[in-house]
């Protein structure tokens, strides 16, 4: 047996283990994710466009993480949507600062793994590098949408005359939970997987000057950045959305 | 008096987040008119002139197109400020080794002094406002919207940041030949001040740390054993990016520092959680209390899971995408770029599975009384 396969497995039994079905859904999404992103990745290859296909990918992606994550139905319709408005909202933000910074492709840290690589691609790398940022944003805004939407579903279920006001303010209120322990995760997730990039920087002896205008560190901290914005934007969206659906529920009675 | 005081404190408290935000402004736009503070000759191009464009391709049959442009500006700093160079670039249209530059961009220059004539080639694109822009939005959004969680937030972050390249050099000084030693001992710092700054010194923050810590070490210690049992079948180390020492410590320390962020989340959510629960009813018992963080956690792994997997996985899409446009086939493309980013992430996620029993264990035992404990057990 592969080392992926048994690490998959023993996930799965993990999972099935702690969380029993919600495991074994949690697991299902996860694979689902990762067909999509290769499927995203093909498609690409067979030119199309990177940035639709993104888009696409993105919202079945979101939907499929929120929806086999939740199990109150109507914290986790709010989740989605509220999360389609921050990942169009991102798209919008990601594209021109894209086109500005100019991280696209590989830089010169990267020259041993092209070696003997043709780089006539006909695919423009710009919108690849759109795409590889709105990609690695949409588990963060999944997650923090879920836990806003989660934790408002549940100060409704136990004050349900809480004022639409006060129902506002608590919802910055789960943010400001969040807010720290969820950069620290994104901080780490980036940080960790270039820890080898940082220590080539250290051991070049890279001036500040050029770590600053580096191409693959800029694109990295980019990268951050959205995401870090994606969770910030995600916050007072959910619970707007929330206090939304909750007023026209309320309508309705 | 006092008064006063505390009119000029509320002032004060209401309009900080702002504060910071114009002084950002004034820093971004300082960064933008930099020049003068780099060795490296800057040039700002006036205008770009398309000289030619044909078609390339290559054995694959990739069709690409070959531009060339002139172009033209003036020196910005240095000895040269002020003269005026023309430089031809030549690039992809795909772009993705190669770039197409536009008019009012600034690109760094070696310069060739040849007798009394400069020519000059390009050798990077002058993007620190593009970033200095970006940050300055990412803390304007954060204080404005959360004010002080988002600078506590922001502060952890600084700090993690700073200790990260303490730690990097540190490594790089030592040859990288305790790499795994020094990050293992640093995700022990990292989680000790983050929660610090987060939850404040208490028995909470302690117990947090506690499952923080633990759970990591159970993730590398069970990705461990799986890697002896398959022989690391599948796990291609040469694939690795921007080696510049062994590998396989390297690639351990990357997944620690990976998890541990989303780890110590994981436990921050469900202790706190469970500590609000138990201020709620006081005579929960420590089943009780132990079935409810089952329940949160099993809420949050599969989202965290996910977190995680995108920002490894996702980064490789540039380089796959370069191996399939090569004529790789899929499974060793693959195994080439992605293989690497998916075991970090499965790692990473048994680790978030593992926490939340170990979470909820913690939590029960300080909270729920031994005796609760042992009617548990029973």
């Amino acid at each position: 047996m592969g080392t992926i396969t048994a690490l998959g497995l023993l996930l799965l039994i993990c999972m099935v283990a702690v969380g029993g079905t919600q495991g074994l859904q949690a697991w299902i999404s996860l694979l689902f994710n990762f067909g999509a992103l290769f499927f995203a990745m093909v498609l690409m290859a067979f030119h199309f466009s990177p940035v639709l296909v993104t888009l696409v990918t993105g919202i079945i992606v979101l939907a499929m993480t929120i929806f086999l994550g939740g199990n109150d139905s109507n914290s986790t319709m709010v989740a989605f949507y509220a999360s389609v408005a921050v990942l169009i909202l991102l798209v919008i933000l990601i594209i021109p600062i894209e086109h500005w910074a100019q991280i696209q492709g590989f830089g010169q840290e990267d020259s041993e793994d092209l070696e003997g690589m043709s780089t006539i691609l006909g695919i423009s790398y710009l919108n690849v590098a759109i795409s590889t940022a709105i990609l690695s944003t949409l588990g963060a805004i999944a997650e923090a949408a879920i836990a806003i939407a989660a934790g408002l579903a549940e100060i409704l279920e136990q004050h349900p005359k809480i004022t639409l006001k006060n129902l506002q303010a608590a919802g910055f209120k789960v943010g400001s939970q969040i807010i720290g322990t969820t950069f620290n995760t994104l901080f780490f997730g980036f940080f960790g997987g270039f820890l080898a990039l940082f220590i080539w920087f250290a051991g070049v002896h890279y001036s500040l000057g050029e770590i600053l205008n580096d191409k693959i560190l800029v694109g990295e901290v980019l990268m951050v950045l959205f995401s870090m914005m994606s969770v910030i934007a995600t916050i007072p969206l959910t619970t707007w959305a929330m206090v939304a659906s909750e007023r026209q529920a309320r309508k309705k009675v | 008096m006092i008064i006063g005081a505390k009119q000029t404190h509320s002032l004060w408290q209401r309009w900080w987040p702002y504060l910071v935000v114009i002084l950002g402004a004034l820093l971004v736009f300082g960064v933008a008119h930099d020049d003068q503070l780099y060795q490296t000759p800057i040039l700002k191009i006036q205008s770009v002139k398309q000289i030619s464009s044909d078609k390339q391709s290559d054995q694959f049959n990739n069709e690409d197109r070959q531009v060339e442009q002139e172009l033209d500006g003036v020196i910005t700093n240095g000895n040269d400020k002020g003269k005026k160079l023309k430089i031809e670039n030549t690039y992809l249209k795909s772009q993705a080794t190669t770039l197409g530059y536009h008019r009012g961009q600034k690109v760094f220059l070696t310069v060739h002094h040849n007798r009394n004539r400069i020519s000059a080639t390009i050798s990077n694109l002058k993007r620190d406002t593009a970033l200095a822009f970006t940050v300055w939005l990412t803390v304007s959004l954060l204080l404005v919207l959360m004010r002080f969680s988002g600078l506590m937030a922001l502060t952890s972050v600084i700090v993690n940041g700073v200790l990260f390249w303490l730690a990097v050099s540190w490594n790089t000084h030592t040859q990288g030949g305790i790499v795994l030693a020094i990050f293992g001992g640093l995700a022990i710092v990292f989680a000790a001040l983050t929660l610090l700054i987060v939850i404040g010194f208490n028995r909470q923050m302690l117990m947090t740390l506690l499952a923080t810590i633990g759970g990591t070490a159970i993730a590398i210690i069970v990705a461990l054993a799986v890697f002896a049992l398959t022989h690391e079948r599948g796990v291609y180390y040469e694939s690795m990016q921007y080696v510049t020492q062994l590998p396989r410590p390297l690639f351990l320390a990357e997944t620690i520092l990976g998890s541990l962020g989303a780890v110590m989340d994981e436990s921050t959510d469900i202790i706190a959680s469970l500590m609000a629960l138990k201020t709620e009813k006081p005579d929960i018992s420590a089943k009780q209390i132990f079935k409810s963080g089952r329940q949160i956690g099993g809420e949050i792994m599969g989202p965290l899971v996910n977190v995680l997997f995108f920002i490894f996985v996702a980064e490789t899409l540039p380089l796959a995408l370069l191996f399939l446009k090569n004529a790789n086939s899929w499974g060793y493309t693959f195994n080439m770029t992605m293989s690497l980013g998916v075991v970090q992430s499965l790692i990473s996620g048994i680790g978030i599975v593992l926490t939340i029993p170990l979470a909820c264990g913690i939590t029960s035992l300080m909270i729920g009384g031994h005796k609760s404990w042992g009617r548990l057990q029973r």
